[in-house]
């Protein structure tokens, strides 16, 4: 039997213990309560990052597109390829690798072997891997190689119109052309995922998961007949190679729309392997970047300007001395021409007579003798305001050029050789756009590549063209000009383009190239030009043509008119166009 | 016959004492304990669904993505087949000849 101080004992045991773990108890709520109550915001987020991850929704680039035959013909493409990677460390047997890659691939199994051997822990050993080849080379099982997706642009015409493309690179980033032009609205803007994730940290598909969704790129359809592009670039790589020349362009336009047709450069490249090229000039779309002094092609416009104030008629005439004395220097007609007396402005055009287009000049400024402040200012206001010269056109192009156009204020000097093409810039576009004013009757279109935007149903929302003047030139200005312009092609420096059933007009422009320091010309070396538009009695296309640095003696006339010619003919028959009558 | 019927009921207990059904302390533990279990055998099963279903939507989605990729890779190579450099190469192109002018006629101008 216990005795009383035992239970005594007993109960205070008792009592401690219910102490203790009463104690225990409040202390144990305590901290939950200040773990789930008070602590709740902060413990709910920390977990919420444990488990939830967000991540960025890659919004799909939009693609580039021309039209044939009213049928959507794709000239940039997305496409999710692998990469072939490897960590070296872990192939054993490199030779034996490459060999049996390269065997499944295609590719060159001792380009692979020097990768694997010079890699450390990571190594690309090919790009651009459809999914039926990455399967088999799931299937060799090798150890250490590994398949990457990856987003790749692929131009599935490969070299066409590759400067007006120009390409995306390797972090996402269009350049040049077109995509580096609208990189912003082809990129589209990315969405974000907030997804909880398992202990792997691969999102599960949960009801509280939050996606901002991505907004893809617009895709465009561009001007540019393929047909067209094709065929201008074929005809400029050969003329090219036949005169030796450095490079040569061309471009085609609608001189009712400011539509381009083609715009096509030699040398050129393939944007699926932009990487390989050596030269990055060539990566520029010459006809918009390109600001060169255009030569003799520029008389058109001072000619133009002449007509439209009423100062010269096609048959007004002058003497021509063969040289002028401007201040203290003598500008000359190009070697080879004759002085004469009673010359008309369309015998002007049609010989190119730099003396004549000075003539107009001092008669713009109303003193037949001189040049004038009153004269410059009418010439610059021409180029610059009404013919768009050292403005960029706003073609949809990367790096378009503005050229240059010297002020009134400018010396007499450099104000006359102006007349003809000498000491400002112009870009071929510029050129074109403003020769288009010419046929077409007085209006300066915008020279426009995107014809339309792909719509969610996937049509076309056509965009209208934009005119930037309606009369730039008088329709009898231009009347005339169209006039003069064919007897250029038919008696003058154009008559290799001349062609008994067709109305042809044009210009030719032998233009030298400015030492790089600016002291003078380069010896022997010019730009050779031919600007104009059939057929003339109804324009439906203005070509232009620049040959650059051909090894071949003789003018414009030799150089690119043949070619300009060649292209001409093909446009008549591509076009349908039935002989003048 | 019917006196033996009266005596047999005479015989039966008619008072029938009423089942009082008494839910004690255990039981009612127990009761709740399962109720809770079966919940949140429940709540788990569900749980566990809405996870698998996750895992088979990923799997599915990323059958999805493989399934655009090679519509992707189709689209791209018909393009490639249909480029005009295909075109030009291919033997029908090839037995083609160039049109001359006296060879055209136009029916009106």
């Amino acid at each position: 039997m216990r005795s009383y101080t035992d239970n005594v004992l007993q109960r205070r045991r008792l009592a401690w213990l219910i102490s203790s773990l009463a104690i225990f108890g409040v202390v144990l709520f305590g901290r939950l309560f200040w773990l789930q109550v008070v602590s709740h915001k902060h413990y709910a987020a920390e977990a919420s990052q444990e488990h939830i991850r967000k991540y960025s929704v890659p919004a799909k680039r939009g693609q580039l597109y021309t039209e044939d035959s009213g049928i959507l013909a794709p000239l940039a493409l997305n496409q999710t390829l692998k990469q072939l990677t490897a960590d070296p460390r872990y192939v054993l047997d490199k030779a034996d690798a490459a060999n049996k890659l390269a065997a499944v691939t295609g590719g060159d199994a001792a380009k692979y072997q020097k990768r694997l051997e010079n890699g450390i822990e990571y190594a690309v050993l090919d790009e651009r891997i459809p999914s039926v080849i990455a399967n088999k080379i799931k299937q060799l099982n090798i150890a250490g190689i590994g398949l990457v997706e990856h987003d790749y642009r692929t131009y599935p015409e490969g070299t066409l119109a590759a400067q007006v493309l120009g390409f995306v690179n390797a972090d996402g980033a269009g350049q040049y052309g077109i995509e580096g032009y609208l990189n912003e609205a082809l990129n589209g803007t990315n969405g974000q995922l907030s997804a909880k994730t398992d202990t792997h940290g691969i999102p599960i598909q949960t009801a509280n998961n939050t996606i901002k969704a991505p907004v893809d790129g617009k895709s465009y359809v561009l001007t540019i007949d393929r047909n067209i592009q094709a065929e201008v670039e074929k005809d400029i790589a050969a003329q090219v190679q036949k005169v030796h020349a450095k490079s040569g362009s061309a471009v085609v336009l609608d001189p009712n729309t400011g539509k381009v047709m083609a715009m096509a450069n030699y040398p050129s490249f393939d944007p699926n392997n932009y990487s390989r090229v050596a030269d990055y000039n060539v990566f520029q779309n010459q006809v918009v970047s390109n600001a060169f002094e255009p030569g003799s092609g520029i008389k058109v416009f001072t000619m133009a300007a002449g007509l439209d104030k009423g100062v010269v008629t096609p048959e007004t005439t002058y003497d021509d001395p063969f040289c002028l004395k401007i201040d203290d220097r003598n500008v000359c007609d190009a070697a080879g021409d004759k002085p004469g007396k009673n010359k008309t402005m369309t015998v002007v055009l049609r010989d190119s007579l730099n003396t004549g287009v000075i003539r107009v000049l001092e008669l713009l400024g109303g003193d037949p003798a001189k040049i004038t402040l009153s004269g410059k200012k009418i010439l610059f206001d021409y180029f610059t305001k009404h013919f768009g010269f050292g403005v960029r056109t706003g073609i949809e192009q990367a790096g378009e050029g503005s050229g240059s156009v010297q002020p009134a204020s400018t010396n007499n000097v450099t104000y006359a050789t102006t007349t003809f093409g000498q000491g400002m810039t112009a870009t071929m576009i510029q050129m074109s756009a403003a020769m288009a004013a010419v046929a077409n009757g007085g209006t300066l279109y915008q020279p426009q590549l995107v014809s339309g935007i792909v719509n969610e149903v996937g049509g076309i929302n056509r965009l209208e063209p934009k005119i930037v003047s309606s009369h730039v030139i008088s329709p009898k200005t231009a009347s005339d000009l169209n006039q003069m312009l064919q007897i250029v092609v038919q008696h003058g420096s154009g008559y290799t383009a001349y062609d008994p059933h067709y109305k042809i007009a044009g210009k030719t422009g032998t233009a030298q190239i400015p030492r790089p320091d600016g002291k003078g010309y380069i010896d022997g070396a010019n730009i050779g030009s031919f600007v104009g538009f059939a057929p003339a009695d109804k324009p439906r296309f203005v070509l232009m043509v620049t040959i650059n640095q051909p090894e071949v003696d003789g003018y414009a006339e030799f150089t690119t008119v043949p070619v300009f010619s060649t292209i001409t003919q093909w446009l008549l028959k591509y076009y349908s166009i039935p002989p003048s009558a | 016959m019917a006196t033996a019927t009266i005596s047999a009921r005479r015989n039966q207990n008619l008072y029938r004492q009423p089942t009082k059904l008494v839910l004690g302390p255990s039981s009612a533990t127990f009761g709740i304990i399962a109720i809770i279990t079966l919940f949140a055998f429940l709540y788990l099963n569900q749980i566990t669904k809405t996870g698998t279903f996750g895992y088979r939507l990923t799997a599915l989605q990323v059958q999805h993505d493989q399934i655009l990729a090679q519509n992707q890779e189709f689209g791209v190579e018909a393009a490639r087949l249909a480029s005009l450099q295909q075109v030009q190469s291919s033997a029908n192109v090839a037995h083609m000849v160039p049109t001359t002018r006296d060879q055209i006629s136009y029916a009106s101008r």
